[in-house]
């Protein structure tokens, strides 16, 4: 295998930092020997270096998106830390539909819409999606909407076919919700279409600017920022303050918070699980 | 004892008794069915890492009913098909069905415990992982706990120390007031 040199790491973060923010350790070695290592294989480099140049001097960033795609942990599960999922049931969305419709008195059906900022290969977006169609028998009566954006096109590309292999689809999916909601075609399960028609999905740089998506009621951001520095994460959580609701959520990864990250928001507290809304 | 528990299907005798002997020279925890449908009886009745099945077997029940029987009752079981030349079609089918792996007749031992051994290390690692994640699990639920415990209580002292400032700053209240205000809401809980 191709060893990486001192420098080379430190090329290579920059360059990794410069297209997604990820802030790797620069003292793990290993971690870019296992995560680029194939790559350079397959694409016949010799060095990282090479790897390195190729990917700069790559108009159609074919190479660009080859190194995400590789470098990105894109670990997560369905209805993952539980406690969000319960939030989301028996608090969030409760509270937002009884606001708007007390304002709106059911005039225009309530709209809702989500967005899961980091969704990887999909199973927040159809986790959330689930509680939805559980929780609002009558779907007809409010426009829900839900978005799943990531960096990485292999995940995207997952998310929105909608297919998961064994090991993907044992974890975190009761027996009752795989039967209900998905489809076994060969060996790879499938979601339904009435959830998978829920959401769409697109490719997005979270160090990008992104207000252009619009308004949204509720946004997960679990378990991307930790890979940020700090500056951006306060960078991030900023962004994402400034296109919540004014009665929204966000709700973070089971291990992360905002004090110290983002005054705007400040924590409540659901059952065993946080979620933010910004200060009034 | 090796610590793989095997299953072995077939209704030739004279295959089943050197089979029998071959595994346990190997040091293999071995049971013998002599057909399909005894292997079912056992399958139902005790785990077995690896089912080691005949194909082609009279009385009903065959070496697909074997692996399908097997998939239901406990998919961890790992089904390895053994195979006459002429039914090669028969077990692709199989593999697509869920079998780890097949053999050729007439067995080639050196290969089948090479196969048990890559079975052996692959359950191993499977046990690894899940005891992995498993753990990883158990510290992230406790540091979850924990860090939210302690952003409700960095929010709260947060919301007290501005409380404090307002009043401590109110410049027309007299100054023992303020400070006494001040001391209300630290001992408030
Ligand atoms: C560990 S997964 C989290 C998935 C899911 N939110 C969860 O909590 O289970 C992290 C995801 O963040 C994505 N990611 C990393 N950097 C990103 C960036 N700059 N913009 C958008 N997504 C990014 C990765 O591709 C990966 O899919």
């Amino acid at each position: 295998m191709t060893k990486i040199t001192p420098n080379e790491i430190k090329i290579i973060s920059k360059y990794i930092y410069d297209i997604s923010g990820i802030y790797l350790d620069q003292t793990k070695i290993y971690l870019f020997e296992t995560r680029l290592g194939p790559l350079l294989e397959k694409e016949g480099f010799s060095s990282y270096s090479e790897l390195y140049q190729k990917a700069r001097a790559d108009p159609g960033k074919k190479l660009e998106i080859k190194i995400i795609d590789a470098i990105s942990t894109n670990e997560t599960l369905f209805f993952r830390d539980t406690g969000p999922f319960e939030v989301l049931r028996h608090k969030v969305v409760p509270d937002i539909i009884d606001a708007r419709s007390a304002k709106f008195s059911g005039l225009l059906p309530t709209s809702i819409r989500i967005w899961s900022a980091a969704c990887s290969t999909g199973q927040e977006i159809y986790s959330i999606a689930i509680v939805l169609k559980e929780l609002l028998p009558d779907m007809k009566k409010y426009n829900i909407k839900l978005l799943g954006t990531d960096i990485s096109d292999a995940a995207v590309a997952q998310a929105s076919y909608g297919k998961y292999n064994k090991f993907e689809i044992e974890r975190g999916l009761a027996k009752d919700k795989l039967q209900k909601y998905f489809s076994l075609s060969g060996n790879t399960w499938k979601i339904k279409d009435e959830i998978r028609a829920m959401a769409s999905f697109r490719k997005l740089n979270l160090m990008l600017p992104f207000a252009a998506l619009g308004k949204f009621d509720i946004v997960f951001c679990r378990n991307v920022a930790i890979y940020f520095n700090m500056e951006d994460r306060k960078k991030l959580f900023n962004k994402i303050a400034d296109l919540l609701a004014p009665d929204g959520c966000l709700i973070v990864g089971s291990t992360e918070t905002l004090s110290g990250i983002c005054p705007r928001f400040e924590p409540k507290r659901h059952m065993r699980s946080i979620f933010y809304q910004l200060k009034k | 004892m090796k610590d793989l528990k095997i299953l072995f299907v077939d209704d030739d005798p004279v295959t089943r008794k050197l089979m029998e002997k071959k595994l346990q020279i190997e040091e293999y925890e071995t049971t013998i069915a002599v057909n399909g449908v005894e292997a079912v009886d056992f399958i139902s009745k005790y785990r077995f890492d690896v089912v080691l099945t005949d194909l082609m077997m009279p009385g009903g029940v065959d070496g697909i009913g074997v692996l399908q029987a097997t998939k239901e009752k406990s998919p961890q079981t790992d089904v390895v098909l053994i195979t006459a030349y002429a039914s090669i079609d028969n077990a692709v089918t199989a593999m697509r069905q869920g079998a780890f792996d097949y053999l050729q007749k007439p067995i080639n031992f050196d290969e089948l415990f090479l196969l048990l051994d890559k079975i052996s290390n692959l359950k191993k690692l499977g046990k690894a992982a899940g005891d992995l994640r498993e753990a990883m699990d158990v510290t992230e639920c406790n540091a979850a706990q924990t860090i939210q415990d302690l952003e409700m209580s960095v929010s709260e002292l947060n919301g007290k120390i501005s409380e404090i400032s307002h009043i401590l700053s109110k410049k027309n209240v007299d100054a023992a007031k303020r400070v006494s205000i001040a001391l209300d809401i630290i001992s408030a809980t």
